[in-house]
């Protein structure tokens, strides 16, 4: 342990100090100051934005820095998807808040879990020891599960918190035992020193092969790849907005980076075997989400198949296991997450006196009711379908050049097919907005940080669109392509 | 030494056979306490493997602590177990098929013996006299993995505050006692006098 | 190692041995000696005479469980001490350190519970 230690760890330092002081700030608040728990939320994603962006790497992208012997790894990777999270979490945040408080839930304990979450999904994001990986997800999955029954009164929030709780942690079992195997196998936790080892072994090695399938199988669970994505539309339409907002999008990123650091970093020697299962993996997540998602009358369960075939896609990232690949993959959860935090948003904005606004209905004649919101919802959805200058466009490029080059063709065609077919959907709401009369007159009416928060992130949709470039570079130089 | 393959063997026949119990036996009280025979004969076998201090734990917490809150949410809890059960017959076929295919994949992988089998993972070399497993974990836990421990410390607080939230609501109108305030009353607060004028004696 | 558990064996043999003596012995004396002869009536529950109001399983209070979760909780906390104590003196000023942040943070927790009033019954 030396200082440099903690110098790296610093952000996760801030942000489960500032949980703590959260936690004991709210005991002696009255209801009506509660606010001070949202502000002091925001404060502490603040901070953790300037703590991360304080390290420095010596200008290398691709350097790593390792700290408690090996468990703990910075780079440019994951401070990127870090402070996309803080991000992300802001939004959802200044979102939630708005939801809370008209359906009478706003307590602090929303913005503690969340954090605690978040704290999951940076340990996650840096964990290079198979211990780490494990602990972060069960710290991330078991803020979740809170989350999601959020709502206690709801029959229907207990029920998709006990269905993703029995689910989640049958996958987190599965993982579990295959990284048992792979330890035994290798006979070390540590990331690195597995990939030393799975180089002298090779795919020779049957217990490690094992050992990978069951990882696959508990990596497909939590990014609700088909076929074990059971509980992505239950728990989706059974939560909160509030909860299915913030699991729909930050932790996303946090499943990018630990499929990376599992079959990259670990595993990357096995390229050859886990491509195979994840290339079955990303065409059943395009193909079944997408057709699924259009039978949807509800947009919170058309919005969850979505994320099934969205995260097809960045399965289709990580799978060529090329430089560029993983770059592609990398800007397309970033961009997903903030598609999907603007697209729940809208979901809230339109949810009046906390009855939420859940289906597809609700968004009749948007246009006429509110022009901008429907501009931006519009944006969203165009984004999310993959239309050219947006930039869900550009990621979904990305993510299929890579393919291309990687050989790749039989899936990068069942990809664009299936993203023209699943455009249809989306397409669908931007009609209904449109050209359908609206069911109800009821003004919208939000506070000044919400409509500033949904602005930016509409606005986003078309601005990183025609300014993708640096973004999309950072994204490729994390891993040196 | 024989003693210890009969002891192991006892141990696995006994495991296994409460193990398929807790999935067969109709009373969940029963299962349950098949669940308590299937972590004590686990613990037995962790025992043989030298790791005494992981045996103890699984006993002191999941025999101790997790199956008794089990025991407790079984028999209090106010269900109907028998409609749970329906379908058990119709679903078998299914599940055999699935258990079948499982198995027999898993035998392809083990049969091959030069890869999983005794020669490939040999047994590790005798510890020396003296060797403390839990000393061993204490050596390692606490040092190279102490982000980890400190984590797990992090998840346990992350489950008060998660148990907490989910259960926890206060009944509104709901009188309690304060002893504190009891002994610190005053007199004021408890008697007012009133100055009133007396009141001319009713005839009646 | 395995040598210094020998007695424990023994006891568990010991015990199942007596256990199964004890329950054969009763079971087969009392089939034996006593005689009986249920019927319908006599095998029934009942409570002091009344025909039973209710099944025995009923709703308890969900605080019950809280507090047996949160027992767990702490209970798991004593597992991470024992091998803590047992090598604190080669650890030194790293191992206390580090159990100390461990304790604080579920004594955070504790404090916090507490003031929240989840072990208050009401």
């Amino acid at each position: 342990m030396t200082r440099m230690d903690f110098l790296l760890i610093a952000p996760e330092l801030w942000v489960v100090t500032m949980t703590c002081v959260i936690l004991f700030v709210d005991l002696f608040l009255k209801e009506e100051r509660r606010a001070i728990v949202y502000l002091l939320a925001m404060v502490t994603l603040v901070f953790a934005a300037i703590i991360t962006l304080r390290f420095d790497y010596g200008g290398d992208p691709t350097a790593s820095a390792f700290a408690f012997n090996g468990s703990f790894v910075r780079d440019q990777m994951g401070d990127m998807l870090k402070l996309f999270s803080y991000f992300v979490l802001a939004m959802v945040f200044i979102y939630a808040k708005f939801f809370l408080r008209q359906s009478r839930m706003f307590r602090a304990d929303f913005y503690t879990l969340s954090l605690e979450a978040l704290l999951g999904i940076m340990l996650l994001i840096s964990a290079n020891n198979l211990v780490m990986v494990y602990l972060g997800l069960e710290l991330l999955a078991l803020a979740s599960y809170t989350l999601v029954a959020y709502d206690r009164d709801s029959a229907k929030g207990s029920e998709a918190a006990m269905k993703y709780f029995v689910l989640g942690s049958m996958a987190s079992g599965i993982l579990l035992y295959g990284m048992s195997m792979i330890y035994g196998a290798t006979g070390t936790l540590d990331l690195v020193a597995i990939s030393e080892a799975v180089r002298v072994s090779g795919s020779d090695d049957i217990m490690l092969v094992f050992g990978l399938v069951f990882l696959v199988v508990g990596l497909a669970f939590k990014f609700g790849a088909v076929p074990f994505h059971m509980w992505v539309p239950d728990v989706y339409e059974g939560a909160p907005v509030s909860t299915t907002l913030f699991i729909s999008s930050v932790p996303k990123m946090a499943a990018f980076a630990m499929a990376f650091r599992l079959l990259q970093t670990g595993l990357g020697d096995l390229q050859s075997d886990w491509m195979q299962m994840l290339s079955l993996l990303a065409v059943l997540s395009i193909v079944f989400g997408n057709l699924a998602a259009i039978a949807q009358t509800n947009i919170k369960r058309m919005l969850a198949y979505s994320t099934i075939g969205h995260m097809g896609f960045v399965l289709m990232g990580l799978l060529p296991g090329t430089a560029e690949s993983y770059g592609a993959g990398m800007f397309y959860v970033i961009v997903y997450a903030l598609m999907s935090a603007a697209a729940f948003g809208m979901v809230i904005m339109l949810s009046a006196r906390g009855v939420e606004a859940e289906n597809l209905d609700d968004f009749k004649g948007l246009n006429r009711r509110n022009s901008w919101y429907a501009a931006i919802m519009a944006m969203v959805m165009f984004s999310m379908a993959g239309v050219p200058v947006f930039v869900g466009f550009f990621a979904k490029w990305l993510v299929i050049q890579a393919a291309l080059n990687a050989g790749l063709v039989w899936l990068a065609i069942i990809a664009v097919v299936f993203s023209v077919i699943g455009a249809f959907y989306y397409i669908r709401v931007v009609k209904l907005m449109y050209f359908d009369e609206p069911i109800t007159e009821a003004p919208i009416d939000a506070p000044v940080d919400f409509r500033a928060a949904i602005s930016l992130n509409g606005v986003i949709m078309l601005g990183l669109g025609i300014f993708s470039g640096s973004l999309i570079q950072i994204c490729m130089s994390s891993f040196g392509a | 030494m024989p003693i210890y393959e009969i002891v192991f063997y006892t141990f696995s026949l006994v495991m296994l056979a409460s193990a398929v119990a807790v999935i067969s036996v109709r009373n969940p009280v029963y299962a349950a306490l098949f669940l308590v025979l299937t972590f004590f004969s686990a613990s037995a076998i962790w025992m043989l493997l030298e790791v005494e201090f992981l045996a103890i734990i699984l006993i002191l917490v999941y025999v101790g602590a997790v199956m008794v809150l089990f025991l407790f949410v079984v028999m209090m809890l106010d269900i109907n177990v028998e409609p749970l059960r329906e379908g058990f017959i119709r679903y078998l076929p299914v599940g055999l098929v699935v258990a079948g295919l499982m198995a027999a994949e898993f035998l392809l992988v083990i049969w091959t013996k030069s890869r999983f089998g005794p020669e490939a993972f040999p047994s590790p070399p005798p510890h020396p006299e003296g060797y403390s497993n839990t000393q061993a974990v204490g050596e390692v836990l606490y040092t190279n993995y102490l982000l980890p421990f400190e984590v797990a410390g992090i998840i346990l607080l992350v489950a008060i505050i998660a148990a907490v939230t989910l259960t926890l609501r206060h009944r509104s109108g709901a009188h309690r006692q304060n002893p504190s305030r009891q002994v610190q009353v005053q007199r004021d607060e408890r008697v007012r006098l009133v100055k009133m004028k007396p009141e001319p004696r009713q005839e009646g | 190692m395995l040598a210094e558990y020998f007695p424990v064996l023994i006891f568990i043999v010991i015990s199942l041995v007596l256990g199964a003596v004890l329950l054969l012995t009763g079971g087969i004396l009392g089939k034996l000696l006593g005689h009986s002869q249920p019927d319908d009536e006599k095998a029934s529950p009942y409570e002091c005479g009344f025909e039973a109001f209710e099944d025995t399983r009923s709703k308890f209070d969900v605080r019950y469980y809280l507090v047996a979760i949160l027992f767990i909780i702490f209970d798991l906390e004593i597992a991470f001490f024992i091998p803590w104590a047992l090598v604190l003196d080669e650890l030194g000023t790293v191992g206390l350190v580090a159990m100390f942040i461990f304790v604080i943070e579920l004594v955070i927790g504790f404090i916090w519970l507490w003031k929240k009033g989840a072990l208050e019954w009401e």
